[in-house]
């Protein structure tokens, strides 16, 4: 249907419409018009993904001056290729509707594992491995030595690109990744790098976070991506994680070994070199006298890890001279090595900030800040002049050399934590230097400040005010959509109490105690009496569910579930993990139901969906909060405290709850869809708690079903159980929670709607 | 009466039955009783025939076994020698216990088959009211050649029916109760030993080779319940134990399923993730190196966790995989291993489809169009030219096919019709009036219809009549060529079972029609059939009297 929203035609390729994505996509619109940023929180299911697309491309195409790229960024390479499907409809139903071939171009990016289509490199199964031998047929030298040696390998479909690849623009259409990998075998291009070098001129580009948030992939990637893009990041309420993640660095002593094997093959080379070719080394200091924008000219197929910090003042000036040569760079590098090794040989758990560090660093060895924020850029330089084919060898003197880039840049947002053993085993030395980054902003900042609307959307965001704080910007938009129902297809309870009223908690003083895990085992029982098909059960962590596992099988517990149901159980092996999910779906597609154990904040409750029968019931065991007693947890939370008054226990529960909230909503997908989600835990019912839940959980928890016994939630769940069971028919939603384009127009449907959205 | 071939499989002596001393005799398909002192056997009954065995009691004076019928009779044995009674009859019992199930199941698969057909096919129940009910011909004769008849979809429904699966918790069954002395029993029932080897091939491969060589049934299964392996915690299994191998075989099974991957790519945890972080970088404490941390008690959670994904992979496997697959050796591999879907080599596809799945929102879309199911060829060049005979022969090939239709649609196109000579329009008219409704060449037609004439009750009792004459006239045709004795019995049954049906049937209903004044040709065709049959017989029947002189 075509639609009017504020003034824009926006083409939506369906029949009807949920008046919440209607909603959303005037809030979107508005978010645009202001050339700011948005934080929207609408549940999953209820097609968030169509009504973006729809929105911003139709955005395109009216004001396509004001907006040129869509820059879509999601989580999984499943999400990815889904969006791109999505999106192939909605191009589809353009030139359905308006009979040209429209020129838009869009495409999947995704790593080298997922795009390459040379027999041999694509035959490795790990991403790391493809990386590494794409690099030894691809890198620049390699293939000026092929001038000289012809027998040196390359890659033939990067030859045919670099070739004739880059004249002839792919032509307009969807591309996702399996449609460039079949173009790319047609024409004889490398996917991958045709991908890299589309991404300039298409009008969409979807791929994942990390090209965008890891300075180290961005820098490389993303950089000459077009200002007046829209940026959205969908499944976002991790982000803060990601960003954490792409700037922290750990250091170990095996590290540290390997890196000074690194050293030495480094000098070894050097010398070799200087004897064949020590013109090579003179040009390379040459250049960095020049500074490094002319080291900085990256050829595309290098993939050493780009610098860390984005400063662009750090580029333009030269190198200093005390790490200009290799030689020198050689010692720098050997002595900082020699350092660290000395930290390491501790006993006692050292906190410091980074000034402290470089203070303690140039007493103790005379190495100074300036050269230390050259370390990544220098050893960059250095590995491509000494021609170094692989590059996966000195992933650990990379790793050092980042993190003293690092280290000597930022002064604010990180701490060292170096400790001497682990909490569990205080016996066996095992040093591990954690330099943590503590400021999500810090990674995201040049995102926000470079593209003139980003987008922060999921089903779960809420508190909605967190966001901005701990990321750092301020958003035009920030509203929550509830999600319209015709009936109510989700049940959450909260179950406090066992049968004995010995209360439910994972309480950390309590959750070893036997009555609880006699409880949950119960809860667990009876719901699979009751449930038809899958069930699906989150616990805190995974040593947690060992545990509970463990002796719910001494108390046969588990024996009487089988009666009901099959049971497939998360491990720490993702492989094994992907076969018992498979299995756990196949046993609720032939009828017999199954019960899944998993883990919250496991790869299941990130990514995998269970729709429909796949779900019936969600189970959380427990509040999901984070390991409290690890150090790098605790400095996160001062810092939060001291820089964004976001008090310790606000945030855990946030966290916590976000995860919990993740975890249920991965059971309603959809306005057909129904399940019951079950918080097991007391400790559920407090406001402080439930105040945390998204709006479309909240909205349907009811007083009455706060603190209940297992007897209750059986009683409780028959009956939701039963009506959803009932034939639900496209007439029951029509008008309520489905509209036709007439039902849209309407006055007071209008009036409804913009009800919808709460803005926080 | 007893046959000789007969074999004997257990005799008892001294038994009473009804106060009479006698000797209790098992046998392959029967069990027998025959009073002391003559050589025939008062009692017989077939294992099909016995519904159940009821012992008396322990402690109770008398020694006795009770077998109910389905019929609902009973015989009982008293089991009278004094000093051997009770192992007498718990070796009977035993036997009993093992050769019941075989027979009850057959008899009752008979069964249900029968009240199956019956309870399908309405025309087959009335056929059966009308033949065995009035006894024109005995239920046998009616069953003998209808359940052979029906043997090709007979098997092919069988095939169709679902397999029962097995019960996640059928191990949980097996209750070890202690027997007071320091040792645990088990009951197994041959549900339970069929649950395992169907779960466990493996097992069942080890009770192949061992029983009844090396072990007998009974220390079997006590090594099962012994050994590491059937206890989930199996951490040490050690070099004697026969399991360990299974053990083994299962850890490589677990392990090949593994590394097979998963087919549906939205369920692939590994290539969830895009980009990994590298080695080193993130807040996540690295994976600790060292697995001396991990505590014993860690490691045998590990190993419950483990065991229950693969107990539940085996128990769904099990279920889908098919009897004959089990005999084939290339699926071997597969069905031990726990995996049951066939390889598919349509990834993409499953893929695409996957994906069109997980963005569809039914409820958007106007109309919610049934997805088709679509053609799984194999060979679609075989499919649209059918089988095709092996020896050489000119066939057409769909080029050529094309091109046919190519010419047809040609000479189609550029057809003129030689208005010259077609017939004139009166010739043409009154052909018309000569095949319409009332003409010279319909008059055979005319005739009303039965339908019209007769009275529905009428009707449907002629139709019946019709069925019925139409059975027993199919067993009397199939009896020629008369080749056999058995046939020529047959076929002299046939005949009078015919006569029989005329008497009691078919003139009946023809005096009936003859008092309603209804033209009497209505059972003309059913005579006819009859006469025909008749004289086929009498034909027969002179030939071989001539023959016999």
């Amino acid at each position: 249907m075509k639609l009017n929203i504020d003034g824009l035609l926006v083409y939506f390729p369906y029949d009807y419409i949920y008046p919440e994505q209607y909603s959303y996509m005037l809030e979107l619109k508005r978010t645009l018009d202001a050339k700011g940023h948005g934080v929207l929180e609408m549940p999953s299911g209820t097609g968030k993904t169509i009504s973006l697309l729809s929105l911003i491309v139709a955005y395109q195409t009216t004001f396509p001056l004001e907006v040129t790229k869509l820059i879509y960024c999601s989580r999984t390479v499943p999400e990815i290729e889904k969006v791109v499907e999505e999106l192939r409809k909605l191009i589809d139903y353009y030139a359905k509707e308006t009979g040209a071939k429209s020129n838009f171009l869009a495409l999947a990016l995704s790593s080298r594992k997922n795009l390459c289509i040379h027999p041999e490199v694509s035959s490795l199964r790990f991403g790391k491995e493809v990386d590494g031998k794409c690099h030894s047929l691809t890198a620049s030298y390699i293939r000026a030595q092929r001038h000289s040696n012809p027998a040196q390998p390359v890659c033939k479909f990067y030859e045919e690109f670099d070739a004739v690849g880059r004249q002839v623009p792919i032509p307009s259409g969807i591309y996702n990744l399996d449609d460039l990998k079949d173009f790319g075998r047609r024409k004889g291009w490398c996917p991958y790098f045709l991908a890299r070098y589309s991404i300039l001129h298409a009008n969409i580009v979807v791929y994942s976070y990390h090209y965008l948030l890891d300075p180290k992939i961005a820098d490389l990637v993303s950089k000459e991506l077009a200002k007046k893009s829209v940026v959205v990041f969908d499944e976002a309420h991790n982000i803060d994680n990601v960003c954490i993640d792409s700037m922290s660095v750990n250091i170990t002593r095996r590290t540290l070994d390997r890196s000074q094997a690194n050293v030495e093959t480094l000098q070894n080379t050097i010398n070799r070199i200087k004897e064949t070719d020590a013109a090579k080394l003179k040009e390379e200091y040459k250049r960095l006298v020049e500074g490094l924008k002319e080291a900085n000219v990256a050829r595309e197929t290098d993939v050493y890890l780009s610098n860390p910090v984005l400063p662009d003042e750090i580029l333009k000036e030269a190198v200093p001279g005390s790490i200009r040569t290799a030689e020198h760079f050689v010692g720098f590098m050997k002595r900082f090595l020699e350092y660290l090794k000395s930290r390491l040989r501790i006993h006692h758990v050292v906190q410091e900030s980074a000034p402290q560090f470089l203070k303690d660093i140039f007493e103790k060895v005379c190495i100074d800040r300036k050269p230390l924020r050259f370390c990544a850029e220098r050893l960059r330089s250095l590995l491509r002049t000494l021609e170094i084919a692989d590059i996966a060898d000195f992933s650990a003197i990379t790793l050092i050399s980042h993190f003293a880039t690092l280290v000597s840049t930022y002064s604010k947002g990180f701490t060292i934590i170096i400790e001497p053993f682990e909490d569990r085993t205080p016996t066996i030395a095992n040093p591990v230097l954690h330099f943590s980054c503590m400021d999500p902003s810090i990674a995201i900042k040049p995102v926000f400040g470079r593209f003139q609307s980003v987008i922060i959307t999921s089903g779960t965001l809420s508190p909605l005010d967190i966001y901005p704080r701990i990321l750092d910007f301020r958003p035009v938009t920030v509203a929550s959509f509830t999600m319209t129902l015709a009936r109510t297809c989700l049940c959450p309870l909260i179950v406090g109490r066992g049968n004995d009223q010995v209360a439910m908690t994972s309480k950390f003083e309590t959750r070893e105690d036997f009555a609880v895990i006699r409880n949950y085992g119960n809860l667990l029982l009876e719901m699979s009496a009751i449930v038809p098909d899958g069930i699906v059960a989150f616990f805190t962590s995974y040593v947690y569910m060992e545990n509970i596992v463990a002796s719910w099988y001494e108390q046969a517990i588990l024996e009487n579930i089988q009666r009901n149901k099959l049971i497939f159980i998360e491990t720490q092996d993702a492989a094994e993990t992907s076969m018992a999910l498979e299995k756990y779906q196949e046993a609720c597609e032939n009828g017999r139901g199954a019960i899944l154990l998993s883990v919250a904040r496991g790869k299941v409750s990130e990514g995998i969906d269970f729709v429909h029968h796949f779900g019936r019931a969600v189970i959380m065991f427990g509040v999901p909060y984070v390991y409290t007693q690890s150090r790098i947890l605790k400095a996160r939370l001062e810092y939060l405290r001291d820089q964004f008054q976001i008090r310790e226990n606000d945030f855990l529960t946030f966290d916590a709850m976000r995860h919990a909230a993740q975890c249920v909503g991965r059971a309603i997908r959809g306005k057909t869809d129904y399940g019951l989600l079950i918080f097991a835990d007391k400790r559920y019912a407090r406001a402080d708690k439930r105040g945390k839940l998204p709006r479309w959980i909240q909205e349907h928890l009811t007083d009455g079903s706060l603190n209940l016994t297992i007897d209750e939630t059986v009683q409780l769940s028959k009956h939701f159980l039963r009506q959803m069971a009932q034939p639900f028919r496209r007439e029951d939603q029509l008008g309520l929670s489905l509209l036709t384009l007439e039902q849209l127009q309407s006055e007071d449907m209008l009036q409804k709607i913009a009800q919808i959205a709460q803005q926080a | 009466m007893a046959s000789l071939s007969e074999e004997v499989l257990l005799v008892v002596k001294r038994v009473r039955q009804r106060k009479q001393d006698g000797t209790l005799y098992l046998m392959a398909e029967r069990i027998a009783w025959g009073p002391e002192g003559k050589d025939r056997f008062t009692v017989s009954h077939l294992y099909a025939d016995i519904r159940c065995q009821k012992i008396s009691p322990d402690g109770k004076a008398k020694v006795q076994l009770q077998l109910v019928l389905h019929t609902g009779e009973s015989s009982t044995f008293h089991f009278a020698n004094v000093s051997t009674a009770l192992k007498d009859r718990d070796a009977t019992k035993e036997l009993l216990q093992q050769l019941l199930p075989r027979f009850k199941k057959k008899a009752n698969k008979e069964l249900e088959e029968k009240n199956r057909m019956l309870q399908e096919d309405p025309v087959l129940f009335q056929l059966y009211k009308d033949l065995v009910v009035s006894q024109v011909i005995s239920a046998e004769e009616f069953w003998a050649n209808r359940l052979s008849l029906s043997s090709v979809d007979h098997s092919l429904s069988n095939n169709n029916k679902q397999e029962v699966g097995i019960s996640a918790a059928f191990l949980a069954d097996i209750r070890p109760q202690t027997d007071g002395c320091n040792g645990l029993r088990y009951n197994l029932t041959s549900d339970i030993i069929e649950s395992i080897f169907r779960t466990y091939p493996t097992v069942k491969q080890k009770y192949a080779e061992n029983v009844p060589h090396n072990l007998t049934e009974k220390e079997f299964w006590t090594h099962f319940f012994q050994s590491h392996y059937f206890h989930r915690d199996r951490l040490n299994t050690g070099q004697q134990d026969i399991f360990s191998e299974c053990a083994k075989q299962d850890e490589k099974g677990l392990k090949s399923m593994v590394t097979q991957g998963v087919k549906n790519p939205m369920v692939d945890l590994l290539a969830l993730e895009d980009k990994t972080l590298d080695e080193g970088y993130g807040t996540a404490a690295a994976p600790s190196t060292s697995n001396v941390t991990k505590t014993l008690r860690e490691n045998s959670n590990c190993a419950i966790i483990k065991r229950f994904n693969h107990h539940s992979a085996m128990v769904l496997a099990a279920g889908l995989r098919k009897v004959e697959a089990c005999s084939d050796q290339t699926s071997e591999t597969s069905s031990t291993d726990g995996n049951s879907r066939d390889s598919d080599l349509f990834q993409p596809p499953l893929k695409k489809v996957k994906l069109q799945e997980a963005i569809e929102y039914d409820d958007l879309q106007s109309d919610c169009r049934r997805k088709p199911i679509s053609l799984n060829l194999k060979k679609s060049d075989r499919y649209s030219h059918g089988p095709v005979p092996l020896q050489s022969q000119p066939y057409t090939s769909s080029q050529d096919i094309l091109n046919s239709i190519g010419v047809i649609q040609h000479e189609m196109k550029s057809y003129k019709p030689r208005l010259t000579q077609v017939m004139s329009s009166s010739a043409a008219s009154s052909a018309i009036t000569a095949l319409s409704p009332g003409g010279v060449l319909m008059q055979g037609g005319s005739q009303q219809t039965v339908n019209q004439l007769v009275p529905s009750d009428v009707q449907s009792e002629l139709k019946h009549l019709y069925t019925a004459a139409g059975e027993l006239l199919r067993h009397f045709w199939t009896c020629f060529p008369v080749n056999t004795l058995f046939l020529e019995e047959k076929v002299v049954k046939m005949q009078s079972n015919l006569e029989r049906f005329q008497l009691t049937k078919l003139r009946p209903f023809q005096e009936k029609i003859q008092r309603q004044y209804l033209s009497a040709n209505l059972t003309g065709h059913l005579e006819e059939m009859l006469q025909a049959a008749y004289s086929k017989f009498q034909a027969w029947q002179s030939r071989r009297m001539t023959r016999k002189t």
